[in-house]
Formats: structure tokens, sequence, C-alpha cells
């Protein structure tokens, strides 16, 4: 550490590779934290965690006993063991008791992106709720076709405050906090949609996933999906170099001709190459908006009908950057797809089980590469691209749900079916060590 | 690592978890502690080895490998890192909180496990949650969420000690209070028992004056000169002090019972208080000592005091001391007494009836019983009657009269008159309408009405057994009426058997009474004598039985277990008999043993049914090799153990 200090002075490192440097460092100790405790008033599990975007400091939680919590994870509220542990109780709370509160259990809490003046909790009691966090009072609430599953602010709008929820509907909607109605209704999947996530490089792209295994993209300026990712379509590496394109997709049509369907494959083939073509599909609409039309997938039914997982889709990431697509299914895999072409870039993850039966809450940081995701009563950790394990976190005595990466902190949030959010933080150099508070020796008694 | 030291503690540990006992053997703990201390690398083994074993589906492995876990889980830091990091695991593989991976087989033993490993999360949570959010997270999650019940045995303590002290602050409170009650009333307390010792000061003085008086004139009477000696004088004194002491007459019998009394309310109530008073002022706290010093010096005078004023009481009357005493002890005396008696009279009571009773004051009351009885006196109530009341028409009739069940309606017995119906003694209100206040039962409507009815029981005859001598020293214990089959007629019998009196009707009404009362008090100590004799005599053969009996049972018990090994064993039977004797008779058995002791654990236990089944099935088989094998261990047997077969 100390001769990065030194190269930074020196100028020998850039200051962004040096942050990174050392918050990788960091992240490599994580582990449960002892120093900070988050007091968990939920009486049932955990399933939607989310530190506010704005400041770093806030984080919401949704619980299954219809209740939302918001807690300050930067101060603490009060301290135990002789100022060793600091306990972070929640600031408010709203559950069954609030007039307005939820009957059922909230699947999912987020901030609203802008700043922490508002947040947004969906429920299995079909309803949406859009409360204002001074007063704990709900300012807007939407009435949905089905229990929500997840719902989703894109962190980049400036033009629009929709806010899209996935339900056991088939079809996603887009609600407006600005004119408190349903500004679009998206049909296209075929069940339920366990899992929305807006874009992170374009404010109008919206990408779902649904019980039918399908992942699809939606431009929400016109109708329909533009892009249904197929788990038999991939590419190896990264990206396609470039050059060697056409090569690489003849390899991934053999090997999909390999397999047994063929005349899907055939049909597929210049459609992909079509897609590969067009590139960024936001981007160039206006220039090539005669192309698109001809390939609007609602018409063919052969790609529309692909699927990117075997089983329902449960959990959806973009990376920071939006160029790739991390998913996980209930058929206990995670891929990682590259959003630019569509494909699967087969990348194997060490994973071993998923839950099946709930939306999971990924997170990834970007910078170094990683990916969290909750296998079953773990969190693993697992490099983005090589997808090894790089991490385990073990802790909680049930499911994990849900998992939240504060990059700034890099501090890992996880909330599970034990009704626990867990901090994990990097591990105190030994000079913290010593302070205050009874002393962890050895005692040997003979 | 692991090669040089690593087989060390694992051979340790395999060692330790390979048993059935209920505890680790104290030994090998200590061997696994010192091992793994001196370094980091065993007991990083140590750890996994421990974690491994866990894993075993044997809940006796996993309760052994527990405790050795809390062992140095309460000692080394590293080790607790290493734990805590798979502390879920840990907690599933003791606890079983899971449904998907119960606690394997035996029960009981599994039952142990989860409260042991309740019990140690417990601790570990007391002594090292603050460091370890692991545990923390463990004990939460046990406790709140699967509502497991801890011993709470931190918090027992704690509220036991919060009790005792409570319980201090009390007393010391109620001794703060009694001491400034004290404050308040030292000085009529003081004047009470001033007063109570002036009193029988004057009392003494009473006294000693009439005494003196009385005594004067036989000084003067006896000649000095008699005396001439000083070890005389001395004597005579003594002999004079002597008799003084028991003067006590109806002159001075006031002054003496006044005397008695004040004794007794000194001794009684105020040294009694006096004595509390100081222990109150010894064991009280006080922020200044000044006050209650020099009570506790005011308190020790004035019961020097008393005791000095008691000692004269004694000195002055003899009868005080004495009585005192006699109270002070009574209630241990009493008790013996009253044992004694009880003994005394449950003695006779065993007895047949004719025996005589030992005290003299009973033999006493019999004598004018049989003068008033010429028939049979065997009759109790007759007896009785008989010795109170000398009239014979009136015994007589009352022989004949019957009895009647005690009830209320004795109270007008005989009575003919007519009873008013509607006085009843309390004042009603006529609420239904007039009442005739005149209204009779005649008298011979309420004789009906106290009708009673009586049961006919039949007098229960007690059979007299047999008592005829048997061969084998015993008394024939048959019940029969008149005639015993095998013995002939009933007869009276001594306690060996042998007929009372060949002309039963004759000697027994003999009039002597005076011989026959000596003869029979005689016969009674001799009986009793022998009686004695005889039961130590029995005693002593039942012992010596029981004995022989233990003995052959535990001969028999060896054989059978010799027996059964020898069944068990089922290899080349003269390898495996030679290493069983080894077994048995060192004590290092092999782990090879001791696992199988394990696997037995395992296995259910055998039914009769199927114990029943199965000899069904190879009587023969078993026999045969039963006898085999018998055949091929008798030599060894009997050098072995020669006086056992």
């Amino acid at each position: 550490m100390w001769r990065e200090i030194g190269d930074r002075e020196a100028g020998k490192l850039r200051p962004n590779s040096f942050s990174n440097r050392i918050k990788s460092n960091r992240i490599q100790t994580l582990q449960l934290s002892n120093r900070k405790d988050i007091v968990s008033p939920h009486r049932g599990s955990v399933n939607s965690l989310q530190v506010d975007l704005t400041e770093g400091r806030y984080l919401l939680s949704g619980a299954s006993d219809a209740s939302a919590a918001v807690f300050d994870i930067q101060h603490g509220t009060d301290y135990e063991g002789g100022g060793v542990i600091r306990k972070h109780k929640c600031l408010f709370m709203v559950d069954k008791q609030h007039e307005q509160g939820h009957k059922y259990a909230v699947s999912s809490a987020i901030w609203y992106p802008v700043d922490t003046g508002l947040f947004v909790t969906g429920s299995y009691d079909h309803h949406i709720n859009v409360w204002d966090t001074n007063t704990t009072q709900v300012v807007m609430d939407f009435k949905m076709p089905g229990k929500v599953y997840r719902t989703a602010m894109s962190p980049l709008a400036t033009s629009h405050m929709l806010i899209a929820a996935g339900t056991e509907d088939v079809q996603v909607r887009l609600c407006d906090i600005a004119s408190g109605a349903f500004a679009h209704t998206l049909s296209g999947h075929r069940d339920g949609v366990m899992t929305v996530e807006w874009s992170t490089s374009s404010e109008w792209v919206l990408v779902t996933g649904g019980c039918d295994g399908a992942i699809r993209f939606w431009d929400i300026r016109r109708a329909g999906c533009f892009l249904v990712l197929d788990q038999s379509q991939s590419q190896l590496g990264r990206r396609p170099p470039i050059l060697k394109r056409s090569a690489t997709i003849k390899g991934s049509t053999a090997k999909s001709l390999s397999a047994s369907q063929s005349s899907f494959a055939k049909a597929r083939t210049p459609q992909t190459k079509l897609m590969n073509a067009k590139q960024s599909p936001v981007g160039k609409i206006p220039v090539k908006g005669s192309l698109k039309q001809r390939l609007h997938p609602g018409m063919l039914s052969s790609q529309d009908r692909a699927t990117a997982h075997y089983g329902a889709v449960t959990g959806l990431k973009v990376t920071e950057d939006g160029m790739y697509l991390l998913s996980a299914g209930s058929d206990s895999r995670l891929r990682l797809w590259d959003v630019e072409s569509g494909c699967n870039t087969l990348v194997n993850f060490e994973t071993v089980r998923l839950q099946t039966s709930k939306p999971i809450q990924l997170a990834t940081s970007q910078n170094l590469a990683l990916v969290f995701v909750p296998c079953m009563t773990a969190v693993k950790a697992f490099n983005m691209w090589s997808g090894k394990t790089s991490l385990t976190f073990r802790g909680h005595y049930e499911h994990v749900n849900c998992c939240w990466f504060s990059l700034q902190d890099q501090e890992l949030y996880t909330g599970g079916n034990d009704r626990q959010i867990l901090v994990w933080s990097p591990s105190r150099s030994v000079s913290d060590e010593v302070d205050e508070g009874p002393k962890d020796e050895d005692n040997w008694s003979d | 690592m692991e090669e040089e030291g690593g087989g060390k503690v694992r051979v340790l540990i395999e060692k330790a978890t390979t048993s059935t006992e209920p505890e680790v053997d104290p030994r090998l703990l200590k061997a696994i502690k010192s091992v793994v201390r001196r370094s980091d690398s065993e007991l990083r083994l140590a750890a996994h080895i421990l974690m491994d074993l866990m894993k075993r589906e044997h809940s006796q492995v996993r309760y052994l490998t527990l405790l050795i876990i809390d062992e140095l889980f309460m000692r080394s830091k590293l080790f607790r890192t290493l734990v805590v990091e798979s502390l879920d695991q840990l907690l599933t593989l003791s606890v079983g909180f899971r449904n998907n991976s119960p606690l394997p087989g035996p029960t009981n033993v599994a039952t142990a496990l989860r409260s042991k490993a309740i019990e140690f999360l417990e601790k570990w949570n007391a002594s090292f949650g603050i460091h370890y959010r692991q545990i923390r997270l463990g004990f939460d999650y046990l406790k709140n969420t699967l509502k497991y019940q801890f011993p709470n045995l931190q918090a027992n303590a704690a509220r036991l000690h919060q009790e005792r002290r409570e319980r201090e602050r009390k007393s010391k409170e109620i001794l703060l209070n009694k001491f400034e009650t004290l404050k308040k009333n030292f000085a009529s307390i003081k004047e009470e028992i001033q007063s109570t010792a002036d009193e029988i000061g004057e009392c003494l003085e009473i006294v000693r004056a009439k005494e003196e008086r009385e005594l004067l004139c036989p000084l003067d009477d006896e000649d000095m000169e008699e005396f001439h000696s000083y070890e005389f004088r001395q004597l005579r004194l003594h002999s004079l002090e002597e008799a003084d002491k028991i003067h006590e007459n109806s002159e001075n019998k006031v002054v003496f019972d006044a005397l008695r009394e004040l004794y007794k309310l000194l001794v009684m109530k105020h040294l009694v208080a006096v004595q509390e008073w100081i222990s109150v002022l010894v064991r009280v706290e006080l922020t200044d000592n000044r006050a209650r010093d020099s009570y506790l010096k005011e308190f020790i005078d004035i019961r020097n005091h008393i005791q000095s004023v008691k000692k004269k009481c004694e000195e002055s009357g003899c009868a005080i001391p004495n009585t005192t005493n006699h109270e002070e002890e009574d209630f241990w005396e009493e008790g013996k007494i009253g044992s004694i008696e009880s003994k005394r009279s449950s003695i006779p009571n065993n007895r047949t009836e004719d025996s005589v009773a030992s005290t003299s004051k009973e033999v006493l009351d019999r004598v004018p019983e049989c003068h008033a009885n010429e028939r049979d006196g065997n009759k109790r109530l007759n007896r009785k009657d008989g010795a109170t009341n000398s009239d014979p028409l009136r015994s007589k009739l009352l022989a004949e009269a019957p009895e009647v069940n005690w009830g209320s309606y004795l109270d007008n017995w005989g009575s003919k008159r007519d009873v008013l119906a509607n006085h009843r003694g309390l004042e009603l209100e006529s609420h239904w309408g007039r009442v005739d206040q005149d209204a009779v039962i005649p008298a011979e409507k309420i004789a009906e009405l106290n009708l009673q009815t009586t049961l006919y029981k039949e007098q229960q005859v007690e059979i007299q057994p047999c008592r005829a001598p048997l061969s084998k020293g015993e008394l024939c214990q048959r019940r029969d009426l008149r005639t015993c089959p095998f013995h002939g007629p009933i007869i009276p019998r001594d306690d060996e058997g042998k007929p009372l009196n060949q002309n039963p009707s004759k000697d027994e009404k003999t009039p002597d009474l005076g011989t026959d009362i000596v003869e029979q008090l005689a016969k009674q100590a001799v009986k009793n004598v022998r009686e004695k004799d005889k039961e130590l005599a029995r005693k002593r053969e039942i012992d010596k039985k029981s004995l022989k009996r233990a003995k052959l049972a535990k001969i028999r018990e060896h054989n059978e277990a010799v027996l059964r090994d020898a069944a068990m064993a089922s290899t080349s039977r003269s390898a495996d008999i030679g290493e069983d004797w080894a077994a048995t008779n060192g004590e290092n058995r092999s782990s090879r043993n001791k696992k199988k002791a394990l696997a037995s654990m395992l296995q259910k236990k055998e039914t009769p049914k199927d114990r029943l089944a199965q000899r069904l099935l190879n009587t023969r088989a078993s026999a045969a090799t039963v006898r085999q094998l018998t055949l091929g261990e008798d030599a060894n047997y009997r050098e072995a153990f020669p006086n056992q077969w």
C-alpha cells in the first residue's frame, strides 16, 4: 500500500488506477463486519436492499412482513460492547401499522434516483407505493394487475420519471410518477416478469427477465421489444474480435447446428448478422430506421421464442458501463451477455445452486470485475470474466435474497430469509485493532 | 507440516473421539491441548480434523468432537477465528436445526449433543460474542428465529447473585432498624432488667435472712469445741450450707415462688433478649461505630450481671436450677421415655394373647381381673368391666347387651315424649301462610323414625396356626379350624412348637396366683432371651445364604459373559479368544474394538421377540457352536479360573 502511495506521489500511477488498486485490495479482505451491526427491525425475510445513489448513506430495505426501513449506514445510532460494536438502528420504518402501508410482503424497495426525498415500494398486495421520505406518507399509489416482483427506476433518466414494474402479469408496466398513470404497457413475455432493470447506458432501454426464461430488451419509445436474448447464441470471450466477427458467428452457427434444431439455426443466421451489424440499437435508430422496421422481433416468431435460461430468469444486473448484462436463472446458471451483440459470452460461473422460487438481487463492481451473487445461504463473488469464485461470504442461516455493493465504502450488504441484514466490510488493519474494549486473546490454562 | 507433527494431533483426536464414554479422556484432552498449543499449524490441522469429524454420521463422535472443540475454543484465539468461519456448519451438525440434515443416531446421544451445543453456544456468545459477529448471529438466529430454549446460565447466575445481594441488603436494613429501636428503648430495657435483678436480690435477701435466723439456733446449740480442727469445721460448714439450700417451707414458700418466677423471667426473657441484642450489635454495620461499641459494652455488662444474679439464684435454692435444667432438657428426655414406653408396650401386643405383661403395674391390674372372671377370661370387654366394676349382675348384663352405633338419636334415648314439630330453635317468619305452633309429632312416630337398622356382622375368628415343629426347623403355618391334616389336633404350643401343656384345662386354672405370675414372668424372660438368640441365628443364616447366593450369581454371571464373548467371536476361535482375554485382562483395547462398540450403539436394541425368533431359528446351530467353543476353551478356563468351574 505504501509503495502504491509512493508511486502515486511520484506520478507513476494514475489516480484512477491507484484508487482501483486500493479498492480491490480492500475488497479482497471483505469479511463479516464485527464493528458495524445493522439492527434489522424486520420480522420477515429481507427481499430488497438499496443504498441511495446520491449520498451513498441511506440503506433502504424491503421485507416480507410488509415493511420497509431506512438505515443510516455512515453514522451508528448507538454503541455496544465498550464502543467496539456500532449499531445502526433504522431511522424509520413503514409497515402494516402504517395506515397507507402494504398489506403483504414488500418485494422491492428502491430509492428515487435523483435524491432521497422519495422511495418506491412494490408489494405482493398488487400495489406500488411512492413514499415521501421526510413525512413517511404515500404520495402516489399504483394498482397493478398482480403481485409486484420488482420495480426499477432509471438512474440516468433526465426526461422521464418512470417506474418499471415486473409483476405476475405478462405485461410490464411503466408507471409515471409525474402524471400518476401507466405510461406504457409492454407486452411480449409469456409469463410473469420476475425482474426488470434499466440500462445504464441509455435512459430509454429497459431489460426484463420473465418466468418464461426470456430476457427482453425494450426501447420504451416504441412498441415491442427489440431484442430477445438466446442462450444458444454465444460468442467466446469478452467481445468478438472485430475482424474475425463473421468467423465467430459462423462458428457459433455451426455449434448451434450441431445441436439439434437446424431449422431454427438457419432461420436465425441472417438475423444475427443483421443484429450484429446494427451495433448499438439505440444510438443509430434514425440512421437505420428502415432496417429496424424490417427486423421488428415481434414479427419473427422464431427469435421471439428464444430463451436465456431454462426456467425463470430470477435476477438481472447491467454492468455500470452498460455493455454487459448478467442474468441468473432458476436453472442455477449465471450468464454474462454482451449487450451489444446479444450473445452469451459463455463464461462459466462456478455457481453451485441458486434460489429458484424468488427473484434474487445481484450486485456488481465493474471496475474490479466482480459480481456478487446470492447462492442459497451464502453470497459468492465471482470474477466477471473468468467466472472463478474469488470470495465466499457465509453468515446467513437461511437463503440470501439480495445483496448490494457500495463502491464508495467498499462494503457489501446482504439480506436473507433469516431476517438479518449483514454488513461485509474490509478487515481493519492491525493498528486499528488496538483500541478500547475487552481483548480477545489466547487463554491457555495449562 | 502435516508430516511430522500432523500425525500426532490427528492420532490423538482420533483416539479421543472413538470412545463410548460421555466424556473425553482427560489425559488425551490434555495431550491434545499441549500439542496444539505448541504450534499454529497443528492447531489449524486440529480445527480441520475436528470439523471433518463433526460430519461423521454418529452422534457420539460428534459429541466428543464438540467437547474438544469447546475446550480449544475457550483457549485459542486462532482456533476461534477458524471455527467461527464455519460456525453455521458447526451448528448445523451439532444442533441439527436444518430439516434436511437431522442429527444421526443414537438418539439419546443426539439429544445430549444438541443440548450441549446450545449450552456451548450460549457460553461462547457470552464470552466472545463481542468479538465475533458470527457467534452473535448464530446465537440470535437460534434464539429468536428458531426459538431454541437456551439454558440461560449466565442470566441465572446473575439473577442468583442479585437475589443474594438483595437479601443481604434487606437483612442489613432490618439490623439497622433494630439498632434504631434499640437506641430508643435502651433505657427502658435496661431499667426493666435492672428492676428484675433487684427484685431477685431482694427476694434472696429475705430468704437468706430467714434462713440465717433459723440457722442461728442450731449453731448456738452446737458446741463449737467439738470441732477442733479446721477440717472438721470446714466439713461442718459445708454440710450446713448444704442444709441451707433445701430450706423451703410453708413460711417462705411465697418468697420462693416469687423468686422462681423472677428467675424464670430473667433467664427466659431478659437473658435471651440481651444475647440477641448483642448479636444484633455485632452484626450491624454503621458509619459511626462508637455508639454501637458503647451499647455493646453496656449489654455485655448487663449480661454479666444477669449471669451473676442467676448464679446466685442457683446457689440459693437448689430447686430452681433443677427445674430449669429439666425444662431445658425435658424435650429430649421425654422423647426417650416415650419411645421406651411405646417399645415396651408394643412388645406384649405383638405376642400371643396369654403372654404376660412385662411391667409390674399391668401385672397388678391383672390380679383382680383373675378374681372376677371365673370363666374363660378371653373377652377383653369382660376383663375391663371386671377390673373397674365389681357388680357381677351389671357385668353380666353388659356382656349380653347389644352394641349400638353412636348417633344423634342417642341424645333422647329411651324418652317417650311427643316432639313439637314447628319448634326448631329458629324464629322463622311464616312465609307460607299460618303455622301451627302446637303441632306435635307423637312419641310412637318418633320411635319409628329413630328405628335403627343394624347389619349382622360375622365375628372374625382368628384361626390359629398349627405351629407344630417341622423338619426344617420352622413351625407349621397351616391354619386349620381344629385339626391339622399333618400334625393332628391344634393345641397351644410354645415358640419351639412343643405342646404347652398336656392337660391344659386344669393347669391354666390353677388359682395359685403368685407362683403363676412368677413362673410366667420367668418363662417370659427365658422366651425373650431365646427368641433374641434365635433371631440372631436366623439373621446370620440368612446373611450367609445371601452371601452364598451372591457369590453364585457372580460366578454365573461371569460364566455367562464368557459364553457370550465366546459366542460372539465368529472368526478363528483360538485367535479371537486370545484377543478377548487380552482385552479383558488389560485395559488397552484396540481402536477396532471400540469402533465396533460405536457401531453397536447405532444398532437397535434387541427385543425379546427378536431374540425368541432368533433362538428358534438357530437353536441347533448356536448350540453346536457354543458346545464347540466351550470345548475349545475349557482348558483355558480351568487354568485361569479353577475355582469357578
